[in-house]
This record gives C-alpha cells, structure tokens and sequence, in this order.
C-alpha cells in the first residue's frame, strides 16, 4: 500500500512539474517564417519593433506562405506570414495536433502587380488575356497589342502565396510549362527588368526597375494600376490581403508585437514598404 | 640637285618604311584574324557544350518533376501493451501496431493515385488504393474510387493523429478495419465551410461471416452478395471569431447484407420471418450526428463526440448435416438385438437484426507545444431491445430431435433382431449472450511531441462490461464464456465486471 502511494505521489509531482514548466514564461525571442511577398515588410517591422524593444529578439525567415504554414503546424515557427488564406486541409492539421483552429490576423493588403519591361508598349491588360499569357496560349506580345516578340513568363514557386493566388485568381489551370520559377518577387523584378520580352508578378513593394501594367477584370472594365486608391477601394481586380496565422491567440511578448504592428505605427510602415494598411 | 637626291633617298627610305610597316601591320591582322577564328571555334565549341548541358538540365529536370509528383509519408507506432484480462497471455508483449507507408502520385494536377500497405509483422495488407480526380473549375469536386476510408469523422481521423491508442468501440463494430471498396463523391465549395460526402460500397468490407462449418464466406474482402451499400456525410463548420470553431455533422448509412439462413429473427429473439430463398436481403441502416468544438482556452482544448444509433444484421448460416453410425448391441429376453444408430445432426442459425446505439465523446486539452492530455468515454450497446438481465434467457429455438426405428429379426435361440435407428437432431437456435452485452469504455491519454516527427503516448483503457444475465442459486451467472491459459481453463460471469483494462506505451514516428 506505502508502495502504491509512494508512486502516485511520484506520478503527481512529475505531472505537476510538467504543467509548470508548459506554462512557464516562453523565451523573448520570436521566430516569424514564411511569405516571401512580405519578408521585406516583416522586416522592417522586425528591425524597427526590436530598435524601441531592446529586449525583444525577432527572427524573420521566407521560404513562401506553404512553408511558413507547415512550419507553423510543427511548432517551428511562432509566427505564419501568408499572403493567402489557410486551406482547409492545413487548418485540419492544425486542429489534428494543437486542438486549435488557429488565429488569422490580416495585417497588410496587396495587390498583385504585373511587371513588364520598361521598354514594353503593352499598358494594360485584361484578366483573361493575363490567364492566356500564363497558360500558354498566348505566346506572342502581338496577341495583345504589343511588338512581334515571344513572350518569356517568370512566375513564384509552388511553395509560394502569390503562386497560389495568381494561379487560382488569374491562370484559372496549369501554368505553362515554360514559366520560369523564380525564389521572391524580388527575383522575378530583376529578371524582367533585363528582359525586353519579360513579363512577371509579384508585391507591389518589389517594383522597381520595371514597369507596372494595368489590369482590367474583363475587356468591358476600366483598366487600373495597383495604387493606395485603387486597392484600397478594391477597385484593382488583384487584391489581396496579407495574413500573420499564430496556433493560438497571442499571449505575452507575441500578443505585444502584434498590437504593435496592428497600431498606427505599424500600419505606417505597411505604407512605407509598398503594402497597403488594414487599418 | 643635291637636295633631290636627298629628297628621293627619303621618299625611298619612307615608302620602304611604310611598306615594311604595312606588310607589318598585314601579318598582325592575318594573326588578328586567325585569333578572332580561332576564338570563334571555342566559342562554337563552348556553346554547343552549353547547349548539350541544357539539354541534359532539362531532361533532369523533366525527370526531377515528375519525381516531385511522387510522395512518400507514412508513420511507425511500435508499443508495450500491458492487457490485464485473465484470458490474455501473454499478459505483456511489444508489438508493431501500425508501419505504414503512403504513396502518392499525382501524374497532372488534380488526379492523385494513392497506395498504403500496412507493414506488421507476418503480414502485410493494403489498407488504401484509390484513385481521386478532382474537377478543375470550380474545385468542388472530387471523385475517389477503389478503397479508401468510409466517410465518418473518427475512421476518417488518422490514427498517427488521434490522442487514444484505438478507435470507440461502437466504430470499430460498425466499421470493421474502417476502409470499404467502392466509389465516393466529395462536394466541398471552397468558399463554403461545407462539406458533402457520397458513397457506394460493397458493404460487407472487413466483416467476418462464417457458414456452418466456421468458415469464412467473405474471406479476401469480396463481396458475397448483390447488395450495394449507400452513405452519406455532410458537415459545415461555425467560426466562433478568434475563440475557435465548430463542426457539426450527421452520417448515414443505407445498406443491406444476404441473409445466409432460412430463418430470420429481431432484436429481441423474437420470430421475424420465414426467409423462402438464401439471397433475400436484411437491413443495415443508422444514423450518426456529430460535432466537434474546438476553444482557445489556454491552448487548444477540444471537445468530439458522435451518437450513432440503428440496425444491424448478421447474416446466420443454413444447415448442413452430419452423419454418425455407431453399431450397438445387447442382449435381453433371449434376443439379440444389434442396433446401427445413424445419428444426422443439422445445423443452423437463424440471421438476427438487432437495434443498436452507441456514442463517443472526447475531451482534449492541450498544454504548452508538447503535451495533450485526453479523456474519451465511449458506450455501444449492440441490442437496445435487450434489458440486462433478459440477455442469456432469451433465445429462438427451433431445435429438435426425432429417432425412428426399423427392426428385421432373424433366427429362433436368440432371436437375432436388427435395428436400423435413425435419430434426425436438428439444431436451428440463437440465443442471446455475449454478443448483446453493452460495454462502456473510460480512456485517459497523455501525449508527449518529443519533436516534429516522433511522439511518445501512455494510454490506460477501461473497459465496462454491463453486469447482464441472472444468477442462479449459488450465484453463478447464465452467460459465461471459458478460456485456457496454461493449459488452467478459467470461467468469465457476464453478471460481475470483468477486468479487461488494456495500458500501452506507443512510440510513434511519422516522416
């Protein structure tokens, strides 16, 4: 009888010792992971919450909306960045390991933009023209109004939000084959920018060195430029918004981050970077 | 004239100078051009290597994409298993629960072909193989066919993810190894947080159903009668803002298995019908409701349950005879009678369709990253018709027996008489018993996330036999059931608790 108690006492003091260290206070440091459309915001965000929180310690990695998602569900990461919504099958893993369905704080918004060339006559084109142009049916700038040239199609990796966005708001099926992937908008900005017959994708925030084409939803509609206005009022047929995903609602230094960056302050950096504030 | 011979010299010297310069500058230029030749062959040379090395980056990495359209998952849980039931020896043993390995092909967007063998020791059996084609346009959707799992949310619900060893009870019996053959619709609007599931199965997948002798007629899986069997799923999920979510859902299923009898009987042993012709059909039908409620308090805390309630038939046997023909003889009254007793006994077991209900419910909080703790409770009762204390008594019995006699005699000191005696027994009954017991079952479990890929779990199951049957005098029960250990033959009494409760320590890893 002395035995079996002694062991029950064993089994409670283990049992209550894990508890207590599952709710001790978690390290400051903070791991934020994936989108690559919003590393450079995540960033700044990053660089200017840890300048006026010295004790704060803000890790920020890319990798594409997927990988953050996946490392969001293995406890790898503290912070999700993504530039579309959950899909139901990752919020069932979610719910499979943690029990939780997760928090979806939108805290950006986007718009999609098309680079060209500056060189480039084409200044607008239609959603099904773009749908056209990244399936492989178009292959040629003379189908929409621009020079006798074979048109080179840069596009994001599988991994990546904007990939996924592009593909089910814009492509409607397959990319074609001969879309090159490249790792960031940065990349694809780059490679349009040296390239006569380029066309790209991508944040808003990367584009420089290139210019920006205007989309129009059908051939009826206005065509327009992603700009604060046009996005804004949605008027610019690809917006989007931009999503940090937590396992749970914010506690402690994550909670105090977030608020950060859903304040005033935060918000003016989203402006800065190129993005469009939530609030 | 002096001064033009010296101007003449001078050209001379000049034009030589030039000409030298110029053959000079000829041979520089022949070199130049040699060199600009010889450069241009490299440049051939080097271009054509650049382009037999695209050509191979491009077959590899035509090849390289299809491979990535190839995946491989898959999960080991390997146990200790401390079973405290007096029939089970050994009483502690390790095993290979699962070994599981998932392939996944998916040749074009949208249609993904699917492959899982189960590795245990001894065995290896297929547990998924289906095709899925999802339509492209409005990505709602999807057709399987070939074996997969029924459309219920906890056989849905994987077992590398699932917080108890072992699936509820009343599950386990309505979905025996939780797959079925068939063809199923899945309808999910991605905007919606709908879900819709139709499906046709075989039906008797996983059933054991055996003919009079014991043996299996549904041995490798294939169906053994006409009777497809239809289910159905919907579910749609609330978001309860930034709090959690809930699920809500109902299951049906709308089936029918063969009548492997003459006699058909109901829930309660009471006479149902004469079955004229082994084929005739008898209902499987239920019905489930379920919902899942997911709060953020604190870390996840989840709360699941189902109740599922209905009719279930089991398939019965017709008779099959044997035949013993002893010889005898004795003498009385100076005759000598030798008697040859052929004794023809039949067998048989009336199929019974039997009310049934059982439900689950699942608590399941989450504390930290790395630790869950769980509480299920899950009761089936197999025959809601039967009150306790009626299961053992009653029964159909249509047994008989009738011995006919046919004497010839012979001789006068003794008499010699012979007697042909034929006995014809029939045995055509079911009685309740076992197979009526309801049993509710407690299980704690206590998981560990060691990291992305393994977890360890200590699960302690305690199964509730409800105490059914009467007593008799000297307070033995009327249903037991005999097992043998060690060559010792013990007694089960349905009318105490019986201990069967089951700990397991599981280490999993997943890839």
């Amino acid at each position: 009888m002395k035995r079996i108690n002694k062991v029950w006492t064993i089994a409670a003091l283990a049992l209550i010792v894990m508890i207590g260290a599952a709710f001790m206070p978690a390290p400051k440091k903070i791991t934020v992971k994936g989108s690559d459309t919003m590393v450079i915001l995540a960033q700044k965000w990053a660089e200017l919450y840890m300048k006026a929180h010295p004790e704060a310690v803000i890790q920020v990695t890319g990798g594409g909306s997927g990988t953050g998602i996946a490392a969001l569900v293995n406890g790898s990461t503290d912070i999700c960045n993504s530039s579309r919504p959950m899909k139901r099958s990752e919020m069932d893993k979610l719910k499979d390991r943690y029990a939780s369905l997760g928090v979806e704080i939108p805290c950006a918004k986007d718009g999609i933009t098309i680079f060209l060339h500056e060189s480039n006559p084409v200044k607008e084109l239609s959603i099904k023209q773009l749908s056209g142009i990244y399936s492989g049916k178009i292959t040629n700038w003379k189908e929409v109004g621009g020079p006798d040239m074979t048109i080179k199609l840069y596009g994001r990796e599988n991994s990546s939000g904007t990939y996924v966005f592009f593909k089910d708001n814009v492509v409607k099926g397959d990319y074609a084959a001969s879309c090159q992937t490249l790792p960031g908008t940065a990349a694809v900005v780059n490679a349009v920018s040296k390239d006569k017959s380029g066309i790209g994708y991508g944040g808003a925030a990367y584009a420089s060195g290139v210019k920006h084409c205007a989309v129009k939803k059908d051939e009826k509609s206005p065509a327009y430029v992603a700009t604060p206005e046009t996005v804004k009022a949605n008027q610019y047929p690809l917006t989007r918004y931009l999503y940090m995903y937590l396992k749970n609602r914010p506690t402690g230094d994550i909670k105090a981050y977030i608020d950060w960056i859903l304040s005033p302050e935060g918000q003016k950096i989203v402006s800065s970077v190129g993005y469009f504030p939530v609030r | 004239m002096r001064q033009i011979s010296i101007l003449i010299v001078f050209f001379g010297v000049m034009m030589s100078f030039f000409q030298a310069n110029s053959l000079f500058a000829q041979t520089k230029v022949e070199d130049l051009k040699n060199e600009q030749d010889t450069l241009k062959e490299k440049v051939t040379t080097i271009r054509d290597v650049i382009s037999g090395v695209e050509e191979r980056l491009a077959t590899a990495e035509a090849d390289l994409t299809k491979l990535t359209r190839i995946k491989v998952s898959g999960y080991v849980q390997a146990q200790w298993l401390h079973n405290e039931a007096a029939s089970s020896y050994p009483g502690n043993l390790f095993q290979v629960r699962r070994a599981r390995v998932k392939f996944t092909y998916e040749p074009v967007n949208g249609v993904v072909f699917v492959v899982q063998p189960d590795f245990l020791p001894g065995s290896i059996t297929l547990k998924d193989a289906y095709a899925q084609a999802n339509e492209p346009w409005l990505k709602t959707f999807s057709l399987w066919v070939g074996q997969f799992n029924r459309p219920n949310y906890e056989v849905e619900y994987s077992s590398s993810s699932r917080e108890v060893p072992e699936r509820s009870r009343v599950i386990r019996a309505l979905y025996p190894g939780e797959r079925a053959i068939g063809a199923k619709m899945e309808i999910a609007p991605p905007k919606l947080p709908l879900k819709i599931q139709l499906a046709l199965f075989n039906g008797n997948d996983g059933l054991t159903i055996t003919d009079a002798s014991g043996n299996s007629i549904n041995p490798t899986n294939n169906d053994f009668d006409n009777a497809k069997d239809f289910m159905g799923r919907v579910t749609y999920a609330f978001k309860l803002g930034n709090i959690g979510g809930l699920t809500i859902g109902a299951h049906g299923y709308y089936g029918k298995i063969k009548a492997n009898a003459y006699d058909a009987i109901n829930s309660d042993y009471t006479y149902n019908k004469k079955i004229d012709n082994i084929g005739e059909t008898l209902k499987r039908n239920w019905l489930g409701f379920e919902g899942q409620l997911h709060l953020d308090v604190l870390g996840g805390l989840a709360l699941k349950g189902e109740y599922i309630f209905g009719v279930n038939s089991t398939p019965g046997y017709y008779a099959t005879s044997t035949v013993v023909s002893p010889m005898t003889s004795a003498l009385k009254n100076d005759t000598l009678t030798l008697t040859t007793l052929t004794t023809k006994t039949t067998t048989a077991r009336p199929a019974i369709t039997r009310n049934f209900s059982g439900y689950y419910i699942y608590l399941i909080k989450n504390i930290g990253k790395r630790h869950q703790i769980a509480v299920r409770f899950d009761q089936y009762n197999p025959n809601t018709k039967l009150a306790a204390d009626q299961i053992g008594t009653a029964k159909w019995d249509e047994s008989s027996s009738q011995t006919e006699n046919k004497y010839t005699y012979a001789g006068s000191d003794p008499v010699v008489a012979t007697n042909a005696q034929t006995k014809t027994v029939v045995n055509n009954l079911l009685k309740s018993g076992t197979a009526d017991i309801t049993y509710s079952t407690w299980t704690f479990g206590y998981t560990y996330f060691f990291d992305d890929y393994i977890k360890f779990m200590i699960a302690y199951e305690i199964p509730v036999n409800r105490k059914s049957g009467t007593r008799d005098a000297n307070g033995d029960g009327n249903i037991t059931s005999t097992y043998k250990v060690n060559d010792v033959t013990g007694i089960y009494d349905y009318s105490n608790w019986i201990k069967q409760n089951v700990l397991t320590v599981r280490m999993q890893v997943k890839f």
